[in-house]
């Protein structure tokens, strides 16, 4: 955020592409602005109406600056200011410089500040993004905003946002299109991606000097989101690659039983692992630049009894013993069973019963094996009581869907956002959009680790197969809805 | 210890210190760096990366290595000094020579063979990964950034103890056939010929027997070395020759134990140093990195806003002062009947506009007219909008031509049916725009409940 410099030169800035970001207070101005330049911090700094200076919001690629978005107050007195306006011009060639006396002779004046704060990116040389609300009628009190800013004779245009659910862009775009070269609607707090991509693209059509910046600033963003994405991965790689072969150790006497140290090691590993869950979330949300998320989440729970077959787990993580059985998946032997963990019990259709006596033998064999604490060789004296890893196949596919719902919630989530972040445990088969070949390989990365048999050279083998699961579940995601 | 070794430790710390570190901080950091590197012409290497870091954090390197390395190097101080000592007592126990019989040549190469096999599968198991010492290590920390190195690690610590075994024997050997008189003889319950056991020494020479052909050992040394230990009254006629087989031994030594050992021990060096680079790539830090030096750092945010929470304010709503003048700033709740019969008194208010789109001179003009009514106004504006400066301007234009001590109630609505604002932040924004006007005539209030909605006209007032 930086105060705009009171002795910016119109020459100097018209080389580079602005934008002045303006409107009525209170019209998602700062949404806009928030949205675009992945800021968090904006939307949740101001009071409604209370933007008072504006602020620099410059796009920059190695201290390269491509473009700026210049977050300005709302109008305050226009009616008077477009009467000065009107008072002061001879002709329609004049109205530029008029608007630009206007400045000058108020930049002292208490009372004009704000209309001074959002003219003079303007008269410097900046476009003009005006932002409306859509979801309340078209009325007639902004067309002395609209016609002041006709008046400054800058390239515009204007944004209808959609504030609340009612919606009359109709009626504002027909309004606006007398007043603005161009008219887009955008949701500041909706819109994927893609169209904050066309939005940027639009301001590149305002002026032909600007359009070659834009289009480059587009590729760096496109290239940025991608990184992002790549990023987000290898922290869910490295947290699964933690959390399926943690341990939790205890030191045994000789003679000492270690069915009783049972219920601490399992106490301890639960919360290790919550620990590191939300040790990803984080990270993944510093990635995406959301700092100041607020986000509700189950914890991730490990079923009482030590059965993980019992009616409780199935209640938790959502499937049956019969269901784990059925759905074999075709994944191989003994580790087939565990991936429909995460369908719910709702996935006994496609490739279900594939494999499934196989994944049924897997699966029993596992429940044996299951939540026991192993008894290290004496040594020195004391013995090693290990609890972990958790070799249930279906935990693996439990962690990963919670990680890949939290990770499409931020990655898609614009930063004028406020509301909390509700992360649910994945409740679909999103695991059916990867093709067999690639299930199988994700299955036996999985196991390995669970096993501890995982071979660091293999991390980016199972990034590579993360990405697959990481698009499967993108895709799955814009099936559903 | 190895640079590759330190290196991979040191990386592992600032790859730990850096998880700390959001990711755009990070980002900039080294793609600052990168950039500099290349505008000096330098290399973009990660030694290089951390010397930097080093130097911004004024980081000195302590002169000693890494106490993560303590453990291994003191390992290997330890299997030294037992090779050493171990090497020369093999070496004494094996030439122990009382005069009652030669010392067993066969005994001594099969031994020699031992030491060489063992080497060859201490280096063979380092190259396989294989670890059947591992639980003496007990519990190893999962993130240890030298797990995958401690077969190539014990693999050098192993060897060092065995090239030390060697030369302390070697040693101990040169002593003997110094200070004793050594008798080497071969025996075997084999059926083995003078000849066949011949070809079997020249075999085994075959290393150094044109570097050395005196420590060949002849055919006819070989005949007479032969020994049976029941023939007790054998007579050696000549005693010496039987000594002569000491350059065999030493090369046999030479060549089968120590060089195998030294060789293998730099083989085991050059191993760690190879596995410390190869796991210093495989290092979940290393791929990140690299992606922060060759991507540009793009950066939309601008500089963190700090949070402006807005001055306090306690709402004070006043009682609504009985009126039947009410001005609808930019026509709020001016078509709601709701509103009319909340705010007024009695039948047939009188309804002015202003602000929104009306004109600066309507806007005189509702003030004129309400002035002259001379009784409290109500104001009626949208709550849910903050105020204006030309609501501000109005008020105070309003307290300019309007008779002194008029009272002015400015009534924000929840919605344009006239219900009260209940919102708490909403309450405070108008409370604090009331509080701006320093205008002790100025209420902020809420619309009264009414029973009897009469419709008014909405454009009764214009």
């Amino acid at each position: 955020m930086q105060t705009m410099d009171a002795n910016d030169t119109g020459k100097a800035a018209d080389s580079l592409p602005r934008f002045a970001v303006v409107g009525h207070p209170n019209k998602g101005k700062s949404s806009v602005v928030a949205t675009l330049a992945q800021n968090d911090s904006i939307a949740i700094a101001m009071e409604p109406g209370t933007t008072r200076d504006s602020h620099r919001y410059p796009m920059k690629v190695d201290d390269v600056t491509l473009y700026e978005l210049i977050d300005t107050p709302g109008f305050q007195r226009p009616r008077k200011l477009l009467a000065w306006l009107q008072g002061h011009s001879l002709s329609a060639s004049d109205r530029p410089d008029t608007v630009a006396a206007f400045v000058n002779q108020h930049s002292d004046d208490p009372r004009y500040h704000d209309e001074c704060e959002l003219l003079r990116p303007i008269v410097a040389g900046a476009g003009i993004i005006y932002v409306v609300d859509g979801s309340v009628p078209y009325n007639r009190e902004h067309e002395a905003e609209m016609n002041i800013l006709r008046w400054t004779g800058r390239p515009s245009l204007a944004l209808i946002n959609q504030i609340g659910s009612d919606d009359y862009s109709a009626d504002w775009e027909a309004a606006l299109g007398q007043y603005f070269q161009i008219v887009r609607r955008f949701d500041a707090v909706r819109a994927p991606f893609e169209k904050h991509l066309d939005l940027l693209r639009s301001f590149g059509e305002l002026a032909p000097k600007w359009r070659e910046t834009l289009d480059a600033a587009l590729e760096y963003l496109q290239a940025l989101k991608f990184g992002r994405d790549h990023q987000a991965l290898e922290q869910i790689a490295d947290a699964l690659i933690d959390m399926l072969g943690h341990q939790e150790t205890a030191r045994l006497g000789e003679h000492q039983d270690a069915r009783p140290l049972l219920p601490q090691l399992r106490q301890r590993w639960q919360a290790w692992q919550r620990e590191r869950e939300q040790r990803q979330r984080r990270a993944v949300e510093d990635i995406y630049l959301h700092r100041r998320l607020q986000r509700e989440e189950s914890d991730l729970t490990l079923p009482d009894e030590s059965d993980l077959f019992s009616e409780r787990t199935r209640q938790l993580w959502g499937i049956s013993k019969g269901q784990l059985a059925a759905a074999g998946f075709g994944a191989g032997a003994v580790g087939g069973a565990g991936l429909d963990a995460v369908t719910f019990g709702h996935s006994l259709g496609t490739g279900a019963l594939v494999g499934g006596l196989l994944g049924a033998a897997g699966s029993y064999f596992y429940s044996d094996k299951l939540n026991k604490v192993k008894v290290g060789p004496l040594s020195g004296g004391f013995r090693e009581a290990v609890y972990g890893p958790l070799k249930d196949p279906q935990f693996a596919y439990v962690v990963l869907g919670r990680a890949l719902v939290h990770w499409y919630q931020v990655s898609q989530r614009n930063h004028a956002g406020r509301d909390v972040l509700v992360v649910t445990d994945s409740d679909g088969h999103w695991l059916d959009v990867l093709s067999r070949g690639d299930r199988n390989a994700l299955q036996k990365s999985l196991q390995a680790l669970a096993r501890r048999r995982f071979d660091p050279s293999k991390r980016q083998r199972l990034i590579e197969q993360l990405e697959l699961a990481q698009q499967a579940f993108a895709q799955w995601q814009l099936e559903q809805f | 210890m190895s640079r590759a070794l330190t290196r991979l430790l040191d990386f592992d710390d600032q790859y730990r210190r850096d998880q700390k570190q959001d990711q755009a901080f990070l980002h900039r950091r080294d793609r600052r760096f990168a950039q500099q590197q290349q505008e000096q012409g330098k290399p973009l290497s990660v030694p290089a990366w951390l010397q930097a870091l080093h130097a911004l954090n004024d980081q000195r390197r302590d002169s000693g290595p890494d106490v993560r390395l303590r453990r291994w190097r003191q390992a290997r101080w330890v299997f030294a000094g037992l090779g050493a000592v171990l090497g020369a007592a093999f070496m004494l126990g094996l030439l122990v020579y009382d005069g009652g019989r030669q010392i067993n040549l066969t005994l001594l190469m099969a031994l020699v063979a031992l030491q060489c096999l063992l080497a060859v599968l201490t280096s063979v198991q380092a190259w396989l990964g294989w670890q059947p010492w591992r639980g003496l290590f007990g519990a190893q920390a999962d993130d240890d950034p030298l797990a995958s190195l401690r077969p190539a690690l014990s693999a050098r610590i192993a060897h060092t103890g065995g090239l030390l075994f060697a030369i302390s024997g070697l040693l101990a050997l040169l002593v003997m056939v110094v200070v004793q008189d050594l008798a080497f003889g071969w025996s075997t319950t084999l059926q083995t010929s003078a000849e066949g056991y011949h070809a079997l020494v020249s075999l085994l020479a075959q290393p150094w027997q044109t570097l050395w052909p005196e420590a060949v050992p002849s055919q006819a040394l070989v005949s007479a070395s032969q020994f049976y230990r029941l023939n007790s009254e054998g007579a050696v006629s000549d005693p010496a020759l039987l000594g002569t087989w000491w350059p065999f031994v030493l090369m046999l030594w030479l060549s089968y134990v120590l060089l195998p050992r030294l060789v293998l021990l730099v083989l085991a060096g050059l191993q760690v140093r190879w596995q410390a680079r190869r796991a210093l790539a495989r290092h979940p830090g290393y791929a990140p990195l690299l992606y922060r030096f060759e991507t540009p750092w793009v950066e939309t945010r601008g500089e963190e806003e700090a949070p402006r929470a807005p001055a306090e304010a306690t709402v004070a709503l006043s009682p609504l002062p009985a009126s039947s003048t009410l001005i609808h700033w930019a026509g709020a709740g001016m078509r709601s009947g709701a509103v009319v019969g909340a705010l007024s008194r009695g039948p047939g208010p009188r309804q002015l506009r202003a602000g929104g789109n009306s004109t600066l001179e309507q806007d005189a003009e509702a003030l004129r007219e309400a002035g002259q009514r001379r009784e409290p106004v109500i104001l009626v504006a949208r709550g849910w909008e903050p105020p204006t400066g030309e609501l501000s301007d109005f008020i105070m234009d309003a307290r300019e031509q309007w008779p002194a001590g008029t009272l002015l109630a400015l009534v924000p609505l929840a919605d344009e049916e006239g219900a009260a604002l209940t919102d708490r932040g909403l309450q405070a924004q108008w409370q604090r725009f009331v509080e701006r006007q320093q205008d002790s005539h100025l209420l902020l209030c809420a619309p009264e409940a009414q029973s009897d909605n009469t419709p008014v006209d909405a454009d009764h007032g214009r």
